[in-house]
């Protein structure tokens, strides 16, 4: 099923799936600890770290792990994900991307569409927002205040509530939404059927550039990527 | 179990401090060494074990009279407990005589409850890596016995009972004082089952909460924010399925090649 077939482009390197893999298990570690002690009822998450308490240090070192992998993630996605391409990308935002209604030809996007942009945007933001308060709860720091600290909480709170619902969009459109993309964050290379549909711009530039790397073609010279 | 109250009046406390001392002994928490900084207060805050002091404070009244006021502080058990509002795993609980109980076996020492109390009584110790507060002495309430403190009290200063009786007996006390007295607890957080009577304005006294309710940010916190986790995920994974039901996923025509290139455009993703 996710055999890399002749012909097929690579979408992405293996040092960003290893990026993506350690932030996404590191998330949803620190999701179903957080949730433990979020609610009386999933208190029974513990028992199976050996206890709430052992829970707490789940958490707590997970999001250092989800913190340090978080850096990475930043740096090497900023340029293609971080940055907006105006004014092709509000064309693409006023129609939704043809994601919610019918569109004729959607604005052709390059490799990261503008969804894709506001939710590494928004990982990004929630991602930082979640290392600081969680730090900050964590060591409780003499120089904040008592009604700065307990900010520091619904902060937290409002960082899982957008993180965790962005994680399930995610988590559709990156599979059954999108059939063909999962494989770019499995072993890497896509389609180009799927390239040319669903990021055209990137597809031709790569063309024009001679950076596209086709599976099972003659090696080609790397190019300094991030 | 009826609802309880303890009683602290400082117009009969002379600060022997014996229920600081009876406080520790019960709860088997032994004395640190301290620094003198000039005032009998010791420590000059709660401590992780030290659940209650007496506050030492000079004051100079109206008329130019310097006195001492004293002031025995602790957990004021609140009905409207921000720190069991705040306990992720219920170390911190309601108990039968309307008190806040805690148990130290089931506290993480995630220190949520030392942010959410405005009083900021509960406190944490490094070592044990636990939060510790009054908890109103419920081995001896259990008992039928009175908080350590109450019983080591000599002049009358500290009182427990029924509720209703305890706010009666503080009215008719405030009534008798006159003048500036007051009575402090049974107005917040839905009544503290720690009441104070007076003889001073309440902003006379030191570090004492003024106005107390469950800070803002732990009803965002609690109240809006969590439940809107899981109405927002029910939302995003209700609205998915829709989405794929109704308008279909992004489906990308693959160039008819010999093979099963269509199949994999399909398979599983």
């Amino acid at each position: 099923m996710f055999e890399v077939e002749k012909g097929m482009i690579q979408a992405t390197d293996g040092f960003e799936r290893l990026v993506h893999w350690t932030l996404a298990i590191s998330c949803i570690v620190l999701f179903i600890t957080g949730l433990g002690m979020m609610f009386h009822s999933l208190n029974f998450i513990g028992d199976f770290m050996g206890g709430l308490k052992s829970l707490k240090y789940v958490h707590n070192i997970t999001g250092l792990i989800f913190g340090f992998s978080l850096i990475f993630t930043i740096s090497m996605w900023w340029k293609e994900a971080g940055t907006p391409d105006m004014p092709a990308d509000w064309e693409w935002i006023k129609c939704a991307g043809g994601y919610l209604w019918h569109v004729d030809n959607p604005p052709e996007v390059g490799k990261y569409n503008p969804g894709q942009k506001m939710f590494f945007l928004a990982v990004a933001a929630c991602g930082i927002l979640m290392v600081a308060t969680g730090l900050l709860m964590m060591f409780q720091p003499a120089f904040l205040s008592a009604d700065l600290l307990r900010w520091m909480y619904p902060l937290h709170a409002l960082g899982f509530v957008t993180l965790f619902a962005f994680f399930f969009v995610h988590i559709y459109l990156g599979t059954v939404g999108n059939p063909g993309s999962v494989q770019a964050m499995i072993h890497g290379w896509v389609t180009p059927g799927w390239a040319k549909k669903q990021h055209p711009k990137w597809f031709k530039e790569m063309e024009e550039h001679g950076t596209l790397k086709i599976y099972g073609a003659e090696k080609k010279k790397e190019t300094p990527g991030h | 179990m009826a609802e309880m109250i303890k009683l602290y009046d400082d117009t009969k406390c002379t600060a022997c401090r014996g229920c600081q001392l009876a406080c520790k002994q019960w709860n088997e928490k032994k004395a640190k060494q301290t620094v003198n900084y000039g005032s009998y207060q010791n420590p000059p805050t709660l401590q992780p074990n030290t659940y209650m002091i007496i506050h030492f404070q000079d004051y100079k009244d109206s008329k130019g009279n310097v006195k001492w006021l004293f002031r025995k502080e602790a957990c004021m058990h609140c009905s409207d407990a921000g720190c069991v509002t705040a306990c992720p795993t219920g170390a911190l609980y309601h108990t039968e005589f309307a008190t806040v109980g805690l148990n130290p076996d089931r506290c993480i020492g995630c220190k949520n409850c030392v942010a959410a109390c405005p009083f900021e009584v509960p406190k944490y110790e490094q070592e044990t890596d636990r939060v510790f507060k009054c908890d109103m002495c419920e081995s001896r309430l259990r008992n039928n016995l009175t908080p350590a403190c109450v019983k080591a009290c000599p002049t009358g200063a500290l009182k427990w009972g029924e509720k209703d009786a305890m706010v009666k007996l503080a009215a008719d006390r405030v009534k008798e004082l006159g003048g500036d007295a007051n009575t402090y607890g049974d107005k917040y957080v839905n009544g503290t089952h720690f009441m104070y009577v007076f003889q001073e304005k309440q902003p006379v006294y030191a570090a004492l909460a003024q106005n107390p309710k469950v800070p803002l940010a732990v009803v965002a916190w609690k109240n809006v924010l969590k439940p809107l986790s899981l109405l927002a995920a029910g939302g995003i994974v209700a609205g998915s399925l829709l989405h794929y039901l109704i308008h279909g996923p992004k489906r990308v025509d693959e160039p008819k090649e010999p093979g099963e290139s269509t199949k994999k455009a399909e398979g599983g993703e």
